[in-house]
This record gives C-alpha cells, structure tokens and sequence, in this order.
C-alpha cells in the first residue's frame, strides 16, 4: 500500500474524478478491498462485491447515512430520514412512499413531464448556444419534483438551490458535515397552507397517509417526519437527474454518430438512457457504515469502519459487461447498479428514467446536433453527486431538422414579404430607440424599435428592413415591457413579445405564434 | 430443483435449471436473462420483477401475497395472469414453468 506504484484514490481530488475510470479499473484488478489511509475508509470497486455490500445490510448498514463525511462524524440521525435508516425504521417509512413512486404511477406523469421540458427548451431553439445545465439541466427535475411536492413555482428554485448547496464539497476536501442540511427549514409553511388546502399531489398524500409505524401503532406521519422526507426527496429528484442530463449532452456529444441513431430512431431512447445511467451515473459512490467485522478479499474490514460502494466502477466491470468502457447505446446486456439494490435501491427510479427519456426526446427533436464548449465547462465538485455545473454547447441557428423551425422560417419570410405592403405609419421622433436583435429559427433578426412610454402603457413603431415600420402599442409593468405584432399572411400569426428593459439593455423573448419562442435582446441607442 | 423457461419480449427462450427455494426472479438475473429488473433484491418494493405466468401455470404457482397485490397495480400492463417474480418460490413442483417477460418493467 505504501509503494510508490500503489495505486490511489479518495472522492475528494477534482483530476481523480474528472475521470476516475482508469484508476477505478486499477483498482479492481490490485486492490479489489482497497483502504484509503489518509481519509480512513475503505472501497470495493468489482460488481459482485458492491452488489452483496448493498444486499448485505446485516453487515453494511445505512443508519450513519450514505455520505462518507456522514458516516464518520457520527450525526444524529432525525427519525424518518428514511434513507438513513435500518430496518425497521427504514422499512415502515419507505413503504409510505413506494406506492407513489412505482414505474406505472411514474409513466403517468409523462405528458406533464413532456410539458416542462418544452417549456425549458423552446426558448433555446435558434439562440446559437445554450448551457445543458443552467438552461435546462437544473430547471426541469426541479419542476417536476416541485409539481409533485405541490411546492408553488415562484419557490422551487430557492429550495433547490439551498439543498444543492448542502451537498458542494470545495475541491479536494470533505463535505462539511451539517445539522441542518436536511432539516426541513423552508418547508414549513408550505406543509402549514397544504393542510388547509388540500389538492391532488404527493404532500397532501403524505399529511393524509395512515400507516403502521415500528411499534405496530396505526398512525399518521408526525409534521417533522414529513418534513424529513419531503426534504429527502426534494434533494434527492434535484441533484442526481440534472447530472443525467448533464451526461446525455456530454456523452452522446462524445458519440456524435450514435446521437444521430438517436435522431433517426427514437425508440432506442430507453435504452440509451440506460446505457448513459451505466456509463457515467450521477451518484458514483456510496458509503455505508460496517456493523460487524467482515473479511473481504482475504483481509478484515472491521467493525465501526466506512464502506464505499464504487457504482461508477461495478458498472465497468468486464466481469459483468463485455467491452465495458466502450459507450453502446444498442448495449443489450445485465442491469447497471446505478440505482443501487436492495431494500434501498432508489426510490425515483422509475421517475428518473421517464424523466431522462423525455428529456433526451425533446431534447434531440430541437437540437439534432451540438458541439460541446469544453473550454467553458465545469465539473461538479461533490463528494457524493458527480456531474456538470455547467455544460455550455454550441447550436445550429438555422437548418435544424425540428419542423417548428422550418415552420418559422416560411412564416417569417412570408410575413416579411406581406408586412412590406402595409401602409407606413407616421412615427413621432421622441421616446427611446432601440436596437433589437432576434435568434429565431431562421438566423438572428435585426429590428429597430422606437418607444414612447405613457404610465403603464407605451406607443410606438417597429422596422426591419423586411417589413418596414410597423405601429406598436403595448403595456409596462415595472421594467417589463409587452406587446403584441399581428402578421395576416400567409398564415395568421401573433408575435408575442415580453421584455425586460434595464436601463441601456433589454433582454426577453418573443412568441412566434405556434411555431416557439425567440430570444431577444436589445440596446438602447442615442 | 425445476426446469423453467423464460421467455424475452423479443421470444428469444432461455430453458434453465433453478434451485428449490430462489425466488423466479432470482433465476432470471443469477442467469443473464434480460427483461427483469429487481432493483430491489426481492423485498417486494420495486415492481420490476414483473411477468406473466403461463396459462397453463396461473393456479399451480400460488396465489399472489397481500403485499405484492398492491405492488402489482405499480407495474406497467397489468393482465389476469401477472405476478411478481420475485413473489414465486422455484420448487419441485414447478418443473415445466413458463413465464414471459412483458415489454417493458419501467
């Protein structure tokens, strides 16, 4: 262990996990229980021995938690924090949930899903770039997971952002271990208001649910248990699905011609999702406390010990998968162990799937093509949760295969071409002028904007040297501005515009009818 | 000891030996055969163990637990002759049993 080729690693070093796979195959071939000295844990890193870690909860117990720096500073664990929990605890607390979380339930929630995921993708159409993760990535599990929760829209970020911040780790140290990372600050009054307005989502479930708790007591769950797990799964649907999607653009960037099989024939989509969950799963380790001592690989781990659980490297064993480095979104073959087994195997998994099917399906429908900026991207530094914080890419702006577009582009050009009949308008010379800039679908678009603002509502005029000068009217609300054009040929179509002028810019997006969103943007000129 | 046949969505058969006292599902993933899941081990939580159970075979292999009735409205393209397999214990008795796996567990 001390030489200087053994081989090493801990989860806390960024170039480690940039990309760990070489050093996990080390580690399976010289150090199959391998003993990290400088941290005090141990690691098992083939498939069959992560497999009986997680099946062997006699011996690899969850009840000091998952999380390495959890493990060892001995936390108390609050009552209902089911993830961290033994039987029997574990088991009467996860039961509440399982018929809520169950693959049938899950596909249900599909069209909602689908709706989310337009709704953060439209606005990227045309733009040139985008970021899978900040525009995309960390907005629609948080939707989602928000939507079932009943946790009112203007709020989800807010927690999403509280709990991600619980699980960063700065580079190259261990979390740092808090009381109240999971304690449910926050949530209160949303479970307060929910009692007395009740509707059909997951937290109104949760404050109705009768079940048999450990002692046989028929009951209710008590207000800070629901809280625990509301938390616990507001974290949980949060971090680890923005990382799949994360790893869907970085991947399939990485295999541009199996992204374009994708394209061709979306019914490989579940499986490549699987293929992706395999390749570069979002939780790659997972920690359990050793209850009793246990010899493994001819030495004794001993009691009172940390475990790790390598996942990301199990699911690279070519004992199990054949040609496992190689990325085949055709691969038929045994299960990953992403989601874990065993009494805590994740409970979102099924939601995890649809979700990242969905993701990917509308995703490819706009974007049949992108280039990832890696230059400007920015790997996760968790301990726990491995992913991009941001994961820029570049775009076609025009000539992409989604039939919105080529509808937008006939319209546009169509409409210019009528717009340039109307007769002109007299445009007074005061108020501010604008120059705006449009990303639609058919390559950015430049129009001149004149303004004349009247309390809450504003005159004036819009040129382009298409269509000619356009009289507008519209209304102001706060620094926001919103408006409408109406094109008649060859199609009638509405352009929608919102948006938001700060002083010397103006940023938004305008609605093309019923073929997407453009983005906008704006400076002010003398 | 029983002679089971499994048989994947696509029809491809996969005929083995199992041992008295595993579970179906632990047939199936002990030998590569895919179409099963089981993520969660056989504790009767995850609803992807799922099959249908021959019609020859529907009344000779128990009837389904009160757990697994619940568990068994989680999975996708509920019929009369489902079960979960990780509900039905392999035994002498089961010599001959098919099952088929169903489009998708999730």
């Amino acid at each position: 262990m001390n030489s200087e080729s053994a081989v090493y690693w801990d989860p806390y070093r960024p170039e480690l996990w940039m990309n760990p796979h070489p050093v996990f195959r080390r580690l399976r071939e010289e150090a199959p229980l391998y003993y990290n000295e400088q941290h005090d844990f141990y690691a098992v890193s083939r498939f069959s021995d992560v497999e009986r870690g997680f099946m062997n909860k006699e011996t690899f117990s969850s009840s000091r938690g998952d999380i390495l720096e959890y493990i060892k500073a001995d936390m108390d664990i609050p009552k209902g924090m089911f993830i961290w929990e033994d039987p029997p605890f574990h088991t009467v607390h996860r039961a509440v949930l399982t018929r809520v979380f169950t693959p049938k339930r899950m596909n249900d929630l599909e069209s909602e899903i689908r709706a989310f995921c337009v709704r953060c993708l439209d606005p990227l159409v045309g733009a040139g770039r985008f970021d899978f993760i900040t525009d995309f990535g960390a907005q629609m599990p948080m939707r989602v997971i928000g939507m079932l929760l009943g946790i009112p829209e203007e709020d989800q970020e807010a927690i999403r952002d509280r709990v991600d911040a619980s699980l960063r780790t700065e580079a190259g140290k261990p979390l740092e271990v808090s009381q109240a990372s999971y304690q449910g600050h926050g949530f209160e009054e949303y479970i307060e208001w929910r009692t007395h307005h009740p509707s059909d989502d997951l937290m109104t479930e949760l404050l109705q649910a009768e079940f048999v708790d450990e002692t046989g007591t028929k009951r209710k769950l008590t207000r800070e248990e629901i809280l625990i797990f509301i938390n616990v799964l507001a974290g949980a649907a949060n971090e680890t699905t923005t990382r799949l999607i994360g790893w869907s653009g970085k991947v399939l960037g990485d295999h541009p011609e199996q992204r374009a099989e994708l394209v061709q024939n979306p019914a490989l989509i579940p499986n490549a999702i699987e293929e992706l969950l395999r390749y570069e799963p979002p939780g790659p380790a997972v920690a359990r406390y050793v209850l009793k001592d246990v010899e493994l690989h001819g030495r004794v781990v001993p009691a009172g010990s940390a475990m790790l659980l390598l996942v990301a490297s199990a699911n690279r064993d070519e004992r199990r998968y054949p040609d496992a480095d190689r990325f085949d979104v055709h691969r038929l073959g045994p299960p990953h162990i992403t989601f874990g087994r065993g009494i805590h195997a994740c409970l979102g998994s099924a939601l995890a799937r649809v979700e990242g099917r969905v993701a990917l399906d509308e995703l490819l429908k706009r974007f049949p093509t992108w280039t990832v900026d890696l230059d400007n991207a920015k790997l996760s530094s968790t301990s726990t949760v491995r992913g991009w914080d941001n994961l820029p890419a570049f775009t076609p702006t025009a000539g992409s295969k989604a039939t919105s577009s080529a509808g937008a582009r006939a319209v546009l050009r169509e409409a210019a071409a009528d717009a340039a009949q109307q007769p002109l308008s007299s445009t007074p010379p005061a108020g501010e002028s604008w120059e705006l800039t449009l990303s639609t679908p058919a390559g950015p678009q430049s129009m001149t904007a004149r303004i004349v603002r009247n309390g809450t509502a504003f005159t004036g005029s819009m040129s382009s040297a298409e269509m000619g000068t356009r009289d507008i009217s519209g209304k102001i609300s706060g620094s926001t501005l919103t408006w409408t054009l109406n094109l008649t040929k060859p199609v009638s179509i509405k352009l929608s515009f919102e948006a938001n002028a700060d002083g010397e810019q103006m940023s938004g997006s305008v609605k093309l009818g019923m073929f997407g969103r453009a983005a906008l943007s704006g400076r002010r000129t003398p | 000891m029983a002679k089971i046949t499994y048989v994947e969505f696509n029809g491809r058969e996969h005929v083995l030996q199992v041992a008295s006292g595993v579970s179906v599902m632990q047939g199936a993933v002990e030998n590569n055969v895919l179409g099963i899941l089981a993520e969660c081990g056989g504790s009767c939580s995850c609803a992807t163990c799922h099959v249908y159970v021959d019609e020859a075979w529907i009344d000779r292999v128990g009837p389904r637990s009160p757990g697994e009735e619940s568990m068994l409205d989680a999975v996708c393209e509920l019929q009369p002759n489902s079960r979960l397999s990780c509900q039905i214990t392999v035994s002498e008795e089961l010599d001959g049993l098919i099952v088929r796996m169903p489009a998708k567990q999730v």
